[in-house]
């Protein structure tokens, strides 16, 4: 049994403290300032309500401010052991963000705290009913992600409450975005009807990744087999890992229109002025004919569209070297034999999540290209489903989430406006769509888009900029600031916002051995079976 | 159980305080020793802290009679009243009460009795007693002795033997007298010294 | 207003100045007497025949030994006891509405050697009503104690009470029993006491109890012994007056001295005293030759008359006083002269048991005054009216 098991271990006394700044918290003399660190949640049992509240702070305070001057003589390890904790002793800042039921029979459930508890109320490691009483307890709706700090309770989020807002997932390389991220799928897959729609830039969702150990962790098509579609842009890449996906995606030159073009100025290093050409060339060709006519000029070496349309010569060789960057994607084709988009749909309207791998093309380019031009067509038809399931009053379409990588490319300030991301984000959940947004640099996320994401779930950042982002506009954002760049550099993250009713850190849950599998497989039964069988095929 | 040995008498007592004179001269207990004596309907513990050997006469000085004596024990052969003209007695600071099974550490609501015997505690009784500490400041705030550190310390050490962790009493104990004296390190630190055996 | 020591001051100067002037006089009376006493031995008994004849207005010394002798003390037993006793009173205060007296009497039992022990004990007791308070004769007289009678009562119960003490120990050991003072009971001296007084108190009291002494010694060793520190007595000084007088039989009411304070040829050694005499002669320790008492009282003394020695401790002579049946027996007076050399030295000069025993009697002022204070208590708690002197009121009170 360990320590948060057993009942009430007590921690100290509140002694002072505002709802604003947080409560201080005398250590009790048994207890070592070693003993606790910052992020651990205890729960102060009030006179009348039971608070939870989050270690912000700890501090080193004497009760005479001579005893610092003239310390005891510490070098008697005996003298130093006594004076530990009495004389001097060990404050934690606390900060109380819930008050939970104090009182038998009330089933309020968990309330932001409005005050703070009284003078010298007894302050304790939240157990785990505590923290089950704040998160949850695991169940059909609620995802076990991880355990707070030094606590082996569960911490579980409400997928279908997450899903319904945009989310993001933050840390600075290597800290486990992924590994968080594809445990938050493996959730939406096991707890939400949630579609999800993933584009896979470094193809780790679909099939089985790589874990930060080194060692292959299964995808979710492994572990949803039934649920889950991988499509390809490169089948060269499935065949040299021996897989097979579902769908090749191929695009046509006829489904890149002059928006997508703007989306990639900076990825391809086009000039406003070639972006106005390619809306030139549209206007002159027709959206679906403008990136045909125009390779098609560049390949003649006409100039007689560009000096008509006083395009100048730089701008000309700007645009034609952007295009022939596209023209290295090879799922760029002239004319795709099947619309990816309607195929895309199709899979979803079956409840099909669907990971769409870029296999070779982990270029930023590419990424962005194509989430960008699926993303807006699939908005665009699921809003007309919206709209029309809505005027029919008729059963509107399953949630769908659209999970994007290096996100800042997508929603930095500049463009955020104009992107369907940005659109998504702000719109939030109106038609259905939502996000998760994977980013290393928040920072450079547009604010608005940062302030709509519903829940935020956050490893490792040491950048200043990056941190005051994530955490703009929560309350408590100095305590969290703390907390948050005390994260140990993997497998911990600080979630929060509105899937949970207060921030919480968590050593995110293990995913990757054998055992963890058992948990984090579909459901119900058949699909069970149906995943069996599927791994049978694939360890077989 | 052994049957317990009275030591000495009640001879003078107050709520806080009483003094005991011994039935033999020179058999005061140890200073900081546990002692228990009788109050009103109640056991009365208490703390030794001081003792002295004394004309039984107030006024009547003892004069130096060894000169010529080979030892000291010489000195009380060849002058046989010397026994029945001193007395032994100490003084007992009252730490607690039991009027049943509990153990009280604060004053008991009347002193202990006149003339009640007084018994040296066993050591099960003093480490009973010592499961809590509350009574240490009734010995720090005390202004009857004048070294109520050396008696704290005295009892501390020997309480400490009785229990199966001496160490470990010790510290808790010592953390109960730095919350008291949180305001007077030098005086916590030279209690503390004593401490340690 | 307390003494004005300011006016007393230029007395004590003239005092002083007085006794200088008489040192080199004094200095020659103690040669002569020195010189005087020295003579004596060769025509000892002359000198006893005519301290017998003689009709002297001085007390005169009885010559029991060689008159010039010293002598160390001898050996003490290893194992011994010594008693001593001594009293105080509280006498019958005339202001008190309650007519009553109360003696103490301290007791002290030391026993040394191979087993030493101690008793030390204190015995008051009250005297009230007139069967306590008087002495009665069988016709119907009575005199009632209080005063200088109550001192010589004091007295018969202080040796009363080591009678009791050492009679009822039961030790084989022989026992020295020590009082404080005369073994002459000089309070009756002199005084015009109906003869049943001086009976009940000397006769039936003092001496029966040196008998009960007398008794014990026929069982084991047992003496008493009174202890007088700086006598004033001048006993022998007055033998060596006869010594010196050139008449005999001597008459002190001849024609020539009648009448006079001086210039007789026994005033060569007048105004000395015995213990300046004998500190000239006696080294630490020793003891004097054995003289006895020839006080008119001491002819009811009977086998008890008393004799004395004087005895010198550093720097100080003590006169011991002994029954004759003590002076008699050489080893009781080795036994008695060597337990007080030792009570002397243990006791800082002065007998050890009997400074005990004058501890255990003292009544100090404060006792005298809760002595009386718990009288008025215990007789008003009893509805005993209380009244006291207006004076006894006055004295309490200090008016302005």
């Amino acid at each position: 049994m360990t320590e948060n098991e057993k009942a009430n271990v007590r921690l100290g006394t509140v002694i002072y403290g505002s709802l604003t700044q947080g409560v201080h918290v005398k250590l009790d003399p048994a207890r070592s300032v070693e003993d606790v660190t910052v992020g651990r949640y205890v729960a102060i049992q009030g006179e009348k309500k039971r608070f939870f509240g989050m270690i912000t702070d700890i501090s080193l305070e004497a009760v005479d401010p001579r005893a610092m001057v003239m310390p005891p003589d510490i070098s008697d390890p005996f003298i130093a052991k006594v004076v530990c904790g009495t004389t001097t002793y060990g404050k934690l800042s606390v900060l109380p963000m819930l008050t939970i039921s104090g009182i038998a029979g009330d089933t309020e459930g968990p309330q932001p705290a409005k005050t703070v508890p009284p003078h010298f109320a007894g302050v304790e490691l939240a157990s785990q009913s505590d923290v089950e009483m704040v998160f949850g307890k695991e169940d059909k709706q609620r995802f076990y992600v991880g355990t707070p700090l030094d606590m082996e309770t569960r911490i579980c989020l409400d997928m279908e409450e997450l899903v319904k807002r945009s989310n993001g997932v933050f840390g600075k390389s290597g800290t486990g975005k992924t590994f968080l991220t594809r445990l938050l799928l493996i959730g939406m897959l096991q707890k939400s009807r949630t579609t999800s729609l993933i584009f896979d830039m470094h193809n780790e969702y679909g099939w089985e990744g790589t874990s930060e150990k080194d060692h292959k962790v299964k995808g979710l098509k492994q572990l949803f087999p039934g649920k889950v579609a991988v499509f390809s842009l490169d089948e060269k890449y499935d065949q040299r890992r021996k897989v097979k996906s579902d769908f090749v995606v191929k695009i046509g030159y006829d489904e890149i229109e002059p928006e997508d073009m703007q989306m990639l100025r900076s990825v391809l290093n086009l000039t406003d002025l070639a972006v106005q050409a390619v809306y030139e060339l549209a206007r002159h060709f027709g959206d679906d004919k403008w990136l045909q006519s125009a390779l098609d000029l560049f390949d003649s070496g006409d100039k007689e569209f560009a000096s008509n349309h006083d395009i100048a010569e730089s701008t000309w060789k700007n645009l034609l070297r952007g295009l022939r960057m596209l023209q290295r994607f090879k799922f760029l084709v002239p004319h795709a034999p099947e619309n990816t988009v309607t195929t895309i749909l199709e899979y979803i309207s079956h409840g099909k999540s669907v990971v769409l791998q870029f296999g070779g093309y982990d270029d930023i380019a590419a990424y962005v290209l194509v989430a960008n031009l699926l993303t807006r067509r699939i908005y665009d038809r699921y809003r007309e489903m919206v709209d029309i399931a809505t005027s029919a009053d008729t059963k509107k379409p399953d949630q769908l989430v659209i999970t994007i990588e290096e996100a800042h490319r997508f929603l930095s300030p500049e463009i955020s406006s104009q992107t369907i991301f940005g659109k998504i984000a702000r719109e939030m959940r109106k038609y259905n769509v939502t996000m998760l947004v994977i980013d290393q640099r928040p920072s450079g996320i547009d604010e608005e888009v940062m302030s709509q994401l519903g829940t935020k779930i956050t490893c490792l950042l040491d950048n200043e900029k990056d941190v005051d982002t994530v955490l703009t506009g929560v309350s408590g954002k100095s305590e969290l600031k703390a907390v948050l760049s005390k994260l140990e550099s993997k497998q911990q993250a600080l979630i929060f916002g509105h899937a949970l009713p207060m921030p919480v850190v968590v050593k995110v849950r293990e995913y990757g051995s054998a055992d963890s599998y058992k948990e984090l497989g579909p459901t119900s039964s058949g699909e069970k079976a149906h995943k069996t069988d599927g791994l049978d095929d694939l360890w077989g | 159980m052994a049957v317990e040995q009275k030591i000495a008498e009640v001879i003078e007592t107050s709520n806080s305080e009483f003094l005991a004179e011994c039935y033999d001269l020179d058999s005061v207990p140890a200073l900081g020793s546990m002692v228990r004596t009788k109050g009103k309907g109640c056991q009365i513990y208490g703390i030794v802290y001081t003792s002295a050997t004394h004309s039984i006469e107030p006024g009547r000085r003892i004069a130096a009679r060894g000169k010529a004596a080979a030892s000291e024990a010489d000195v009380f052969k060849a002058n046989p009243q010397l026994a029945k003209l001193l007395c032994s007695d100490f003084k007992v600071l009252v730490v607690g009460h039991s009027p049943d099974k509990a153990i009280y550490q604060y004053l008991p609501p009347s002193p202990a009795s006149i003339y009640s015997f007084v018994y040296a505690c066993s050591p099960v009784e003093v480490k009973q007693f010592t499961q809590s500490l509350n009574f240490l400041n009734l010995i720090i705030e005390s202004r009857s002795t004048v070294a109520p550190d050396e008696v704290i310390a005295a009892f501390l050490r020997y309480a400490s033997l009785t229990h199966p962790a001496p160490e470990e009493f010790l510290v808790k104990a010592g953390k109960e007298l730095a919350w008291t004296l949180s305001n007077d390190i030098r005086r916590l630190d030279s209690i503390l010294k004593r401490l340690q055996p | 207003m307390t003494l004005d020591i300011t006016q007393v001051y230029s007395q004590i100067e003239a005092m002083a100045g007085d006794l200088k002037s008489h040192q080199s006089d004094y200095a020659q009376k103690l040669e002569l007497a020195l010189t005087t006493l020295k003579s004596i031995p060769p025509q000892q008994d002359r000198l006893k025949k005519k301290i017998e004849d003689a009709r002297a207005t001085w007390l005169v010394a009885g010559l029991e030994e060689d008159v010039s002798l010293h002598r160390a003390a001898a050996p003490c037993p290893d194992d011994f006891v010594v008693a001593a006793s001594d009293g105080s009173h509280i006498d019958v205060d005339r202001h008190q509405s309650t007519r009553l007296f109360l003696l103490n009497i301290g007791l002290v039992e030391l026993q040394y050697g191979s087993k030493p022990d101690a008793e030390l004990s204190s015995l008051p007791t009250l005297y009230f009503g007139d069967e306590m308070q008087a002495i009665r004769s069988r016709d119907g007289r009575q005199a009632l104690i209080e005063g200088p009678l109550l001192g010589i009562k004091r007295e018969v119960e202080e040796c009363r009470s080591l009678a009791d003490r050492v009679c009822c120990n039961e030790t084989n050991l022989p026992v020295v029993g020590l009082v404080d003072g005369s073994l002459i009971m000089w309070g009756l001296v002199g005084k015009h006491y109906d003869d049943f007084v001086i009976e009940q108190l000397l006769d039936d009291g003092l001496i029966k109890q040196f008998g009960r002494f007398y008794e014990l010694n026929r069982k084991r060793k047992a003496a008493i012994a009174s202890y007088i520190s700086f006598p004033r007595s001048t006993d022998v000084i007055n033998s060596l007056r006869l010594q010196l007088c050139p008449r005999d039989p001597v008459d002190c009411d001849n024609e020539f001295c009648k009448g006079k304070f001086e210039g007789r040829e026994c005033d060569a050694v007048g105004g000395l005293l015995d213990r300046t005499l004998f500190s000239s002669i006696l080294a630490d320790g020793e003891r004097s030759a054995v003289f006895s008492s020839r006080s008119s009282i001491i002819e009811r003394y009977g086998v008890h008359q008393v004799c004395f020695f004087y005895l010198k401790l550093d720097e100080e002579v003590a006169r011991v006083e002994v029954p004759l049946w003590v002076a008699d027996n050489k080893e009781l007076l080795d036994l008695v002269h060597a337990v007080i050399v030792g009570q002397c030295h243990k006791g800082f000069g002065y007998p050890v048991s009997l400074s005990e025993a004058h501890e255990q009697a003292v009544v100090t002022g404060a006792d005298r005054q809760q002595f009386w204070d718990l009288v008025d208590r215990v007789m008003q708690e009893g509805s005993l009216a209380v009244q006291h002197s207006l004076k006894q009121r006055s004295k309490k009170r200090k008016w302005l």
